[in-house]
């Protein structure tokens, strides 16, 4: 199926178009911007950035890692430091709540990686450079019998250009 | 794979695509001119200025591991010198990047992006330099990894009760996290540098910026692990100089021995990050005229910031001196007594009146206004500061509860000469860091253009 790219400057056109493209069936398709906006990012995918859960599963990681591995090793060989308990729960506190962030960053970090698939060696053929410019870009598949019809519904909500992406 | 389109749709089949013009935005060319030009004589200069001092730096520390930490100054009882007091200067400087991109971040004040991407590079660098110190102090070098819990034959572990301890670990979580949080904002800038490079450059962007193509869903988990990471970072920027104020408070020396050690070592560091990042950001604006960029409104709002924190640490110099009389303890008595009219009365009066009573200035408009006040009293601050850590280290080892182990320290010329290198240090990784990313964030200044553009273009077609 051939790829139509829409060039846009605003982000509410873009929004639209996406509605109006999934709208009408079109689910293979993707928006390149060049900067967060809310409104296309609602119009893509509604739901919640699953990044949310990395950090979370590596808070709880870390702050039980910081836990155990404070006590284990004061256990493992026990002496007795300033008359306080071997698993003396306050200091470790400290190192519990600074591998918490630890970790938790650390997830986050491949939380990111990982929801926005990177990295990617190959760059989409149908990215071009002015979408780190400017101008946002909506790319969509579509069967050819199709094509006039996008063609007319992206340029009726103001798309400066439409391309076709050679395969 | 594809065939072209059919001929029936026939404007689409008419199309062919164009080569990619650059649509370029104007703050994309106004920051790219800043680290894609060929460095100047200026920044050539400056640079053999500090790779000089680096060296100097550096071929002292080598002297010294070969000679022993015999050749600082320290003398008995007082062995946390010069180092020490440069080590928690540096960690306090590097408190202005997280707070600037944090903090300011979930409070949605948007005036900080003009400035967040310098303050979270100083950061790092500031975090790096003070590291350094921590290796140029414990003398033999070649044992530092001791201080890690790494597993060993004899099941020694490090003992995870001491405040110290808790530094390896606090500094390390910051290092580490900021360097991640510069990184994750530094993305989409990277691929902005990718589209528009070559040669060299274009191998780095392209590496780094991880294919990158600012695609909804990358957006989305960008936005989303920024607000987490600032979630994380907020109470570790607090954490960090907290417990750097432990490694004092939790010993019995007078002087060190205060409850209000932690937040008043946060404030401090705030005010000390704050005033360096004044104090390179003045003159890195006039250099490479970003004014329109980084205007006087930011300035503004750092000063107050200044005024602020300076507030804060003028209230903790005058309850320690408050609580040093109220305990009726001697020893603290003493101890403060001569902090002010002993042998450091010069130290103790910098710190006080840089720290203390200049910023005081900033309750004018006009000085926060204009710029050559602004450099000179952060430059102050940034000394009042390096004074304040002096006076906390030095005059409450020199005077402990016995009289018969009083003693006197004085900076040596090989510490001085690695102090030196240490801003050498900094400055080094800063001028590089200038020519080599974007020193504003541009995805987000974008963000704001565009979406006043949009929306100014969105009621403008409504109304038709």
């Amino acid at each position: 199926m051939p790829t139509l790219v829409g060039v846009f400057d605003s982000p509410l056109d873009v929004a639209e178009t996406v509605k109006r493209l999934k709208g009408r069936g079109f689910a293979k398709l993707e928006v390149y911007s060049p900067a967060p906006f809310e409104e296309v990012e609602q119009a893509v995918d509604p739901k919640p950035s699953r990044v949310r859960l990395f950090t979370l599963i590596g808070g709880l990681l870390g702050v039980a890692t910081g836990y155990a591995m404070t006590i284990w090793m004061s256990l493992d060989w026990p002496i007795v430091i300033g008359g306080k308990p071997f698993a003396a729960i306050p200091p470790y506190t400290v190192i519990a709540f600074e591998l918490t962030i630890l970790f938790g960053g650390i997830f986050t970090l491949l939380g990111l990686l990982a929801v926005g698939r990177l990295p990617t060696l190959r760059l989409d053929p149908a990215y071009s450079a002015r979408f780190s410019g400017d101008e946002f870009g909506v790319a969509v598949e579509v069967p050819e019998r199709d094509v006039a019809e996008v063609d007319g519904l992206m340029r009726a909500h103001h798309a400066k250009e439409v391309n076709l992406v050679p395969a | 794979m594809t065939p072209p389109p059919p001929p029936s749709s026939g404007s689409v089949a008419a199309m062919i695509r164009p080569t990619p013009q650059l649509g370029d935005s104007q703050i994309n060319r106004d920051v790219m001119s800043v680290f894609m030009e060929r460095p100047g004589l200026g920044w050539l200069l400056l640079l053999g200025l500090c790779l000089a001092g680096l060296g100097a730096g550096a071929v002292t520390w080598i002297y010294q591991i070969y000679k022993g930490l015999g050749i600082a100054g320290y003398a008995h009882p007082i062995f946390w010198g010069a180092y020490i007091v440069t080590f928690v200067f540096w960690v306090g400087i590097a408190h202005a990047g997280t707070l600037i991109s944090a903090i300011l971040y979930l409070f949605r004040a948007k005036w900080r992006n003009a400035i967040n991407r310098s303050a979270e590079a100083m950061t790092i660098f500031a975090v790096f330099t003070a590291q350094l110190f921590l290796g140029i102090h414990v003398g033999r070098i070649w044992k530092a990894y001791f201080i890690l819990p790494y597993p060993n034959q004899r099941a020694l572990w490090v003992n995870f009760k001491s405040p110290l301890l808790w530094d390896t670990f606090a500094i390390s979580t910051y290092t580490l996290i900021s360097i991640i949080f510069f990184y994750v904002g530094l993305l989409p800038d990277l691929a902005i540098a990718r589209d528009r490079s070559t040669g060299w450059r274009k191998v780095l962007y392209g590496a780094l910026s991880l294919g990158w193509q600012g695609t909804a869903r990358q957006w989305k988990s960008h936005t989303r692990t920024t607000l987490h990471l600032s979630g994380l970072a907020t109470p570790l920027v607090l954490s960090v100089h907290s417990v750097v104020s432990w490694d004092f408070a939790m010993s019995i020396v007078p002087g060190w021995h205060a409850t209000i050690f932690a937040p008043y070592f946060v404030a401090g560091a705030i005010f000390s990050g704050f005033a360096m990042v004044l104090t390179v950001m003045i003159p890195v604006r006039r250099i490479f005229g970003l004014e329109h960029i980084i205007t006087n409104y930011h300035f503004e709002n750092m000063c107050r910031f200044l005024l602020l924190t300076s507030l804060i640490v003028g209230y903790a110099y005058g309850i320690e001196y408050f609580i040093a009389w109220y305990s009726g303890v001697e020893a603290e008595r003493t101890s403060f007594w001569l902090r002010a009219f002993g042998p450091y009365w010069i130290s103790t009066w910098t710190m006080i009146i840089c720290n203390g009573v200049v910023p005081q200035i900033f309750w004018f408009k006009w000085a926060r206004t204009h710029i050559p006040t602004i450099f000179v009293v952060s430059t102050l601050i940034n000394i009042g500061m390096w004074f304040e850590r002096y006076v906390i280290i030095i005059t409450s080892l020199s005077r402990e509860y016995v009289p018969a182990v009083w003693g006197h320290y004085m900076v040596s010329i090989p510490e001085l000469l690695i102090v030196i290198g240490s801003f050498c240090f900094f400055s080094t990784l800063f001028l590089v860091f200038l020519k080599l990313f974007p020193v504003i964030p541009i995805s987000e200044v974008k963000e704001l253009e565009i979406h006043a553009r949009s929306h100014a273009h969105g009621a403008h077609s409504e109304a038709h």
